[in-house]
This record gives structure tokens, C-alpha cells and sequence, in this order.
């Protein structure tokens, strides 16, 4: 057997699929947590396997599944989904150089494979190394790595869901993988008033129909977020 | 019909947080200040539909003894901090909430 030397891209796409195994069995149980939810919100296998193939957005997905059964409208839907991404438009906005000079259905395609998993993963391997050869290679590694465990993990969910007991509470570990993501986002104590403030408003507003307490809480957070964001900025430029 | 039209809402949504920046490239840059008001967003959003699912039972609150969801779920949040691992909150929540469940479920 004759051995090529791979390729410097090669290289790079392997080294960010490999970088992807430490968190895959996040992944693959987040996928998984997903896939059940879709089941138990009474989709069906069409519709489970449709949405888990184009939405490729866990958070998202988790958040409007409830919205299906109250038979919300779809500007609420798209409300809901869109506010829970709103992170993604920061993190392609850190991706920039990513895009650059590339043609404009691989600028697409590339940010629509951004997740939290793949961002951090690229973020930190920028940290050791800020101008690799191939950044795109390693990017692309990371990102198909990410989406085919997460499918892998999801479509289990759809197939297992079936004969998963009601008893065990299948759907608290939906929840349990949206605190996962939430818990990181508190970091700051502007984002954790903001959190603390959208639970509470959501909570006193859950009467509200099509469930738009979790939009009036959401926006609630935002704008005390802001504030509190504002004022230690504040404090901090009348420091000497 | 209602779950394609969330389907289409989560495609559109996605598109529009993913792709829509870095098809206009550019074009388009974020403020400092739009930035730190979008990374506030997700936080917001996920807690007001999280903490509301766990604390109702039946469309009253509950955060008694016939709601195990809630101090399950308050261990996961630990554990989360902690370890910062995906599948140690998932599979550590759900194990509290069945070693409560064995102790004080009926």
C-alpha cells in the first residue's frame, strides 16, 4: 500500500472533526432529548425527520414544539425562534474573516452549520493557533462532525421515542438540555439579571394565551439586561 | 398543517440568525451595542420558557413535594455550573428526578 501525504485541507477538516469528539456525547444526547420531544409533541415521523434535517436548531426546535399544540400563529413561531437563535448572529458575527472572498452560497451554507458546540470548539482552536493555514478546512471538520452527531442522535430520538415509557418524564430532560445552554449564558451579571427578570415575567405571565408570556418575559429580560448593562458601564467610566 | 408552519418558522428563523450576516458580508456590521443586547437575548429567552415549564403543574404553580421536576432541575443547573458538561446536567437531572420520584412519587 502506497501512502499519499494528506493534503494541508485534509489535514485541517480532520483535525476539527477530531477536535468534536470531546463534546459528542453532549451532542449526541441533546440530539437525542430533541428527537423524543418532536415525538411526544405528537409530530409525526414525516414531519420529526423533516424538521430535524432543515431546522438543525435544538434550542429552537425545544422552544416552539410547545407553541404547535396551543396553536400559535406563525409570526409567534418565528418570534420565538428567531429570539432563542439571536445568539448565532453574534457568533457569525466573531466568524467574519471565516466568509470572506467565498462565494456566497458556501458564505450561506457555512453559517447556517454554526452551533454553540462547533463556535466554541473553532473559538478555542483560534486561541492556540490565531492564523492557521486552512481555517476554513478546520471549521468545516468541526461543523459536519457537529451535524452528523447531532442527526445521528436526533433521528435515534425519533425511532426510540415509541416505546420510551410515559412514567419515566422523558420530557424534563428537554428542559435539563436548555438549562445546559442556559447556565453558561449567566456568566455576567447584566445576562443574569436579564435571565432572572424574563423567569419571573414569563412565570406571572404564563395566563396569557398562545403562550406569549414567554415572549413578554423574554422581552422583559432584554431590556433589563440592557439597563444593568448600561449602568455598570456607567460605573465604570466614573472610575478613576 | 400547524407543524409545518412551525417547521417553515424554524428554517426562517435559522436563515435569518445564520446565514443572513455573512451573505450580506460587509455590508452589514454589529455595533458594539446591538452586540451585547443580542448576546442577552437567548438567555432571556430560554429561561422564560424553562423556569415557567417547571414550575407549572396543570396551570398552577407547584414547588412542592408534587413537583420533583423543580429541585431535579436545580441540581442539574449545579451540576451545569460546575462541570459545564451537556450530558452530565441531562443525565444527572434525570437521575435525581428518579431517585425522588422512587422516594416521593405515588
Amino acid at each position: 500500500m502506497t501512502t499519499h501525504p494528506r493534503s494541508a485541507y485534509t489535514t485541517a477538516f480532520l483535525e476539527g472533526a477530531r477536535d468534536l469528539f470531546a463534546p459528542a456525547p453532549g451532542v449526541l444526547a441533546w440530539g437525542l432529548v430533541t428527537g423524543v420531544a418532536m415525538i411526544k409533541s405528537g409530530l409525526t415521523l414525516n414531519e420529526t425527520l423533516v424538521m430535524t434535517l432543515t431546522a438543525y436548531a435544538g434550542s429552537a426546535q425545544l422552544a416552539v414544539l410547545p407553541l404547535i399544540a396551543a396553536g400559535a400563529p406563525f409570526w409567534l413561531m418565528l418570534a420565538t425562534a428567531t429570539i432563542v437563535n439571536l445568539r448565532f448572529v453574534v457568533y457569525v458575527a466573531a466568524l467574519r474573516d471565516l466568509f470572506k472572498a467565498r462565494p456566497i452560497w458556501q458564505r450561506a451554507l457555512l453559517g447556517y452549520l454554526v452551533g454553540d458546540i462547533v463556535f466554541v470548539v473553532y473559538a478555542s482552536r483560534m486561541l492556540r493557533d490565531p492564523t492557521p493555514a486552512n481555517r476554513v478546512a478546520y471549521y468545516a471538520g468541526a461543523a459536519l462532525a457537529n451535524w452528523s452527531f447531532w442527526q445521528i442522535g436526533s433521528v435515534s430520538g425519533i425511532f426510540a421515542a415509541s416505546w420510551i415509557p410515559a412514567a419515566w418524564g422523558l420530557e424534563l430532560a428537554g428542559s435539563l438540555a436548555l438549562i445546559a445552554l442556559l447556565v453558561p449564558l449567566c456568566a455576567q451579571r447584566p445576562a443574569l439579571a436579564g435571565v432572572v427578570v424574563a423567569a419571573i415575567v414569563a412565570v406571572f405571565a404564563h395566563a396569557l394565551p398562545l403562550k406569549l408570556g414567554v415572549l413578554c418575559g423574554a422581552l422583559a429580560g432584554i431590556g433589563a439586561a440592557i439597563l444593568v448593562d448600561a449602568r455598570t458601564r456607567a460605573r465604570a467610566q466614573l472610575r478613576p | 398543517m400547524t407543524a409545518w408552519i412551525a417547521i417553515l418558522a424554524i428554517v426562517v428563523g435559522t436563515l435569518l440568525t445564520r446565514s443572513l450576516l455573512p451573505v450580506l458580508g460587509g455590508r452589514a456590521q454589529l455595533t458594539p451595542r446591538i452586540e451585547s443586547a443580542l448576546r442577552f437575548a437567548p438567555g432571556c429567552a430560554l429561561a422564560a420558557i424553562v423556569v415557567p415549564e417547571l414550575m407549572f403543574v396543570h396551570d398552577s404553580v407547584s414547588v412542592g413535594i408534587d413537583n420533583l421536576r423543580l429541585p431535579a432541575a436545580a441540581l442539574a443547573a449545579v451540576i451545569c455550573y460546575v462541570t459545564r458538561s451537556t450530558l452530565g446536567t441531562i443525565v444527572g437531572g434525570m437521575a435525581a428526578f428518579w431517585i425522588l420520584l422512587a422516594f416521593f412519587g405515588h
